[in-house]
């Protein structure tokens, strides 16, 4: 069973339920990627608009965490779901916790831009090469997590995954330096403080985004490979390759 | 996949009694708990198996209904004191297979069993078994309700009588302790005299339980035992299972997808009179490993 | 989509072949129910003035004189005891047999054929054979060669109705009795039986009711006896037989005698099937 299908039920309006579910999240996934972009620009550009936007648009993220919830809900009580069909049912309700929180990050990001932007200091803007650089990666993980998600493959998955190591060094080196900026300048405290806080947003995406390539490995595998480590994670992923199935 | 998890340690000092049979594997070996890749049956080729909480060991069996096989090849092995759910399509051999195990389908002229059906290692289809003996360790329940037309006291003294000679008191004693295990005991108490037939369908099934559970059989079988029950007599049956499978190894077959997750620990998935998929019931419910479990119990058509 | 108008047409041509099947339905009902009435009402406006203390105490008289039915009443009463006595156990034991034991063997096809056979089997011919084998070699009529022939005649009739009332009994009884260890005469006898009982005796009953008009076979062996007799070994009296010989003879008082055995004959048989009949009701109730 190298492959998720979520088709075939007796039932049609059962199939159409699945599907739609699915389709919501990547719909979801996909609106919570463009805010995380938004968020990076409205801060490195200092636009004040955008940002305004960012925070406004979260409370879509939210509903639709709440409409797909009610809907799995309903699925679990009428369909009883077994098998992949629950794995997936229990996925997505996972998964969109997960896109939830990290739409939270976005807007945390945006209203950094909007006080950096607000108190006119440029004094941040030196410090936005990393964050954007950082950003960048985080925004291409988060899609590639998504993408994986989308086509249940869980050796993507685990490819997306190992990204996050990447993103906490890069963390680690941006906290370093950022440091080194506070004991140079005392005054510039204040700025650099924001600057660590999307700085530690983005880093709890990449988390988040890891999150969800767990799940995908739960889907398709119907291993919890949550709390493993990477070597066993590996294995399970690729273990349809080779091993039993029809 | 071993479903390690459900074997506590507990278990693993409990000695398995009967080891007189020539051909039985040693038993109390050492127990590793192996991964077993790519196999999804818990039978024979997985090698020498010595669990000592092995209760029947299916091998190789065979089963005709006339010229038509209904049971090709079937290999598993019922742990003692756990319950076993049979699920499958209509006509896939659970109830057949269900039926080897006490030799009831010999009422029947043209059915016939080959294999072996060893019951703590000794092979019940050989024609040398005493029937009425082995059907007294291994008790059954069928799909409809079947109470005999006499008196419920009755009911369940029948069968008893069938083995042991007791006072009136000692009876008493025994029908009481059989309708309490069956969850009955208050409902019945004071009309004991009263026809079986007289109470509800739900009822009816839980006598036919005290009455199976009151000669001490060490297995139950259990043949859809609620498909002919509404939600409330299922849920009491269900619960009586889980009280009762610390005392017996229960066997059970359903149509009821959902009643065998609920109240089984290890599930055989069986298809056109193969057994397809064998292990244990949280596995084979959140994550099977052959393609027809997946189909059958997700209602996909294969 | 039928138009409406063909659709008025089709449903008013069903009313009408339905209208005019079930006429024809309750006519016929109607005229064999005619028959019937009229026949019952012939038999009880000539038999039931001549009901009496008389006809219980007194035996069958010579013309002209008074007398009853009462040597005749208990001669049919012993011959029909006699005859479920020696036919009933048979009968069950057979069905038993063919129920049970030997359902799908040869042997018992055979067994129920030559039992149907039996059963529609012309009552005379009965008569005829008890007398060759049983009144030729004794050399005289006998109340036990007629209580032999009625045992033939309850024989098939008990085996086919105890076989199909123990086919009644669902195979899963069977199985939950086997199921728990018991060997197969136990099934049958506490478990079986029981469930079957008011349906096996319902056949008796139905048995009972069959012979108690029976004449011709009491012809030609138990015959018949003026006087007062319970000596199976000689000729006996009997209703039916004293219903036949006195309504042929020439004297007034013995048709009114006949006329009253028969209508005893018809009461007895009636209230043995509203018997029977309740006993099935309450079975089928019972479970």
């Amino acid at each position: 069973m190298n492959k998720i299908e979520i088709g075939h039920h007796i039932s049609q309006q059962f199939n159409t339920e699945l599907e739609d579910i699915r389709q919501r999240v990547l719909a979801m996934g996909g609106l919570v990627e463009q805010q995380i972009g938004d968020a990076l620009s409205a801060l490195v550009d200092a636009d004040i608009q955008l940002a305004e936007v960012v925070v406004r648009s979260d409370y879509k993220v939210n509903a639709m965490e709440v409409a797909i919830d009610e809907e799995c809900t309903h699925i679990i009580a009428r369909r009883q779901p077994a098998a992949t069909d629950l794995r997936l049912v229990v996925a997505v309700i996972k998964t969109i916790t997960d896109l939830e929180r990290i739409g939270d990050e976005a807007e945390r990001i945006a209203r950094m831009a909007l006080r950096l932007a607000e108190a006119g200091n440029g004094g941040a803007r030196k410090h936005f090469t990393q964050i954007e650089y950082m950003g960048d990666r985080v925004r291409k993980m988060m899609h590639e997590a998504l993408d994986a998600f989308a086509r249940t493959d869980p050796n993507a998955a685990v490819a997306v995954w190992r990204k996050d190591q990447r993103i906490d060094e890069e963390y680690e080196a941006i906290m370093r330096q950022l440091i080194t900026f506070m004991m140079e300048d005392p005054r510039s405290i204040p700025v650099v403080l924001d600057v660590m806080w999307s700085a530690r947003a983005l880093e709890r995406i990449g988390d988040r985004a890891r999150n969800i390539c767990e799940y995908v490995i739960y889907l398709v595998r119907g291993k919890d490979v949550r709390h493993t480590s990477l070597e066993q994670m590996e294995k399970e992923a690729r273990k349809g390759t080779g091993g039993a199935g029809a | 996949m071993e479903p390690e998890t459900l074997l506590s340690a507990d278990r693993v000092a409990s000695v398995e009694p009967g080891t007189a049979s020539a051909g039985a594997a040693p038993v109390r070996a050492p127990r590793p708990v192996p991964e077993r890749s790519g196999n999804d049956t818990l039978g024979p080729q997985t090698g020498p198996d010595a669990r000592s909480d092995v209760k029947i060991r299916v091998r190789g069996l065979n089963f005709h209904y006339g010229k038509f096989q209904a049971l090709h090849d079937i290999s598993l092995e019922i742990r003692e004191r756990y319950v076993t759910a049979f699920i499958g399509p209509s006509g896939c051999g659970k109830t057949t297979l269900l039926r080897a195990f006490n030799r009831i389908y010999e009422l029947y002229p043209d059915q016939r069993a080959s294999g072996e059906v060893i019951l703590d290692g000794e092979n019940i289809l050989d024609p040398r078994q005493d029937l009425n003996l082995l059907r007294a360790r291994i008790g059954m329940v069928f799909q409809k309700p079947t109470p005999f037309p006499m008196s419920i006291y009755d009911n369940i003294a029948f069968g008893v009588r069938l083995y042991e000679r007791l006072s009136r008191t000692r009876m008493g004693e025994r029908v009481e302790w059989a309708l309490r295990k069956a969850a009955l005991w208050g409902e019945v108490k004071d009309k004991l005299k009263q026809t079986g037939t007289q109470l509800s369908g739900g009822q009816q099934q839980r006598l036919c339980i005290a009455r199976a559970i009151a000669v001490k059989p060490e297995v139950l079988l259990l043949d859809e035992p609620a498909s002919a029950l509404d939600p409330i007599s299922t849920a009491h049956i269900e619960e009586l299972l889980d009280e009762l499978k610390k005392d017996y190894t229960i066997v059970i077959v359903t149509h009821n997808m959902q009643q065998a997750a609920r109240v089984s620990d290890y599930t055989a998935f069986m298809y056109l009179g193969k057994l397809i998929e064998f292990s244990a019931t949280d596995r084979i419910f959140t994550n099977p490993q052959r393609k027809e479990t997946e189909d059958y119990i997700s209602g996909r058509y294969g | 989509m039928r138009s409406s108008a063909a659709a008025t047409r089709l449903y008013r041509r069903r009313r009408f072949v339905n209208a005019l099947n079930l006429g024809a339905s309750v006519l016929a009902t109607a005229f064999g129910l005619f028959w019937l009435v009229w026949l019952l009402w012939t038999l009880v406006s000539h038999g039931y003035q001549w009901i009496n203390l008389d006809l219980f105490t007194l035996p069958t008289p010579p013309p002209g004189s008074a007398g009853g039915l009462s040597n005749a009443i208990v001669g049919s009463l012993m011959l029909t005891g006699v005859g479920v006595a020696i036919g009933t156990p048979v009968g069950v034991l057979a069905g038993t047999y063919l129920s049970e034991f030997a359902r799908a063997s040869r042997l018992a096809s055979v067994v129920r054929f030559v039992n149907d056979v039996l059963l529609s089997a012309p009552s005379i011919l009965i008569g005829v054979f008890i007398y060759n084998i049983a009144v030729v070699t004794m050399g005289h009529f006998s109340g036990w060669a007629g209580g032999l022939a009625l045992a033939l005649i309850v024989i098939p009739v008990v085996v086919r109705t105890t076989e199909d009332m123990l086919r009644l009994v669902p195979d899963s009884l069977r199985e939950a009795a086997a199921a728990l260890g018991a060997p197969r005469w136990r099934v049958v006898l506490v478990i079986v039986y029981r469930a079957a009982r008011a349906g096996i005796l319902t056949g008796v009953l139905l048995a009972v009711a069959r012979i108690s008009g029976e004449t011709a076979p009491l012809l030609f062996t138990a015959l018949n006896n003026q006087f007062w007799s319970t000596n199976m070994g000689q000729p006996m009296a009997n209703l039916p037989v004293v219903i036949f010989q006195f309504a042929m003879s020439p004297y007034k008082d013995w048709h009114h005698l006949a006329w009253a055995g028969a209508l005893l004959i018809t009461f007895t048989i009636l209230i043995l099937n509203i018997i029977a009949r309740i006993l099935v009701r309450t079975r089928k109730t019972g479970h």
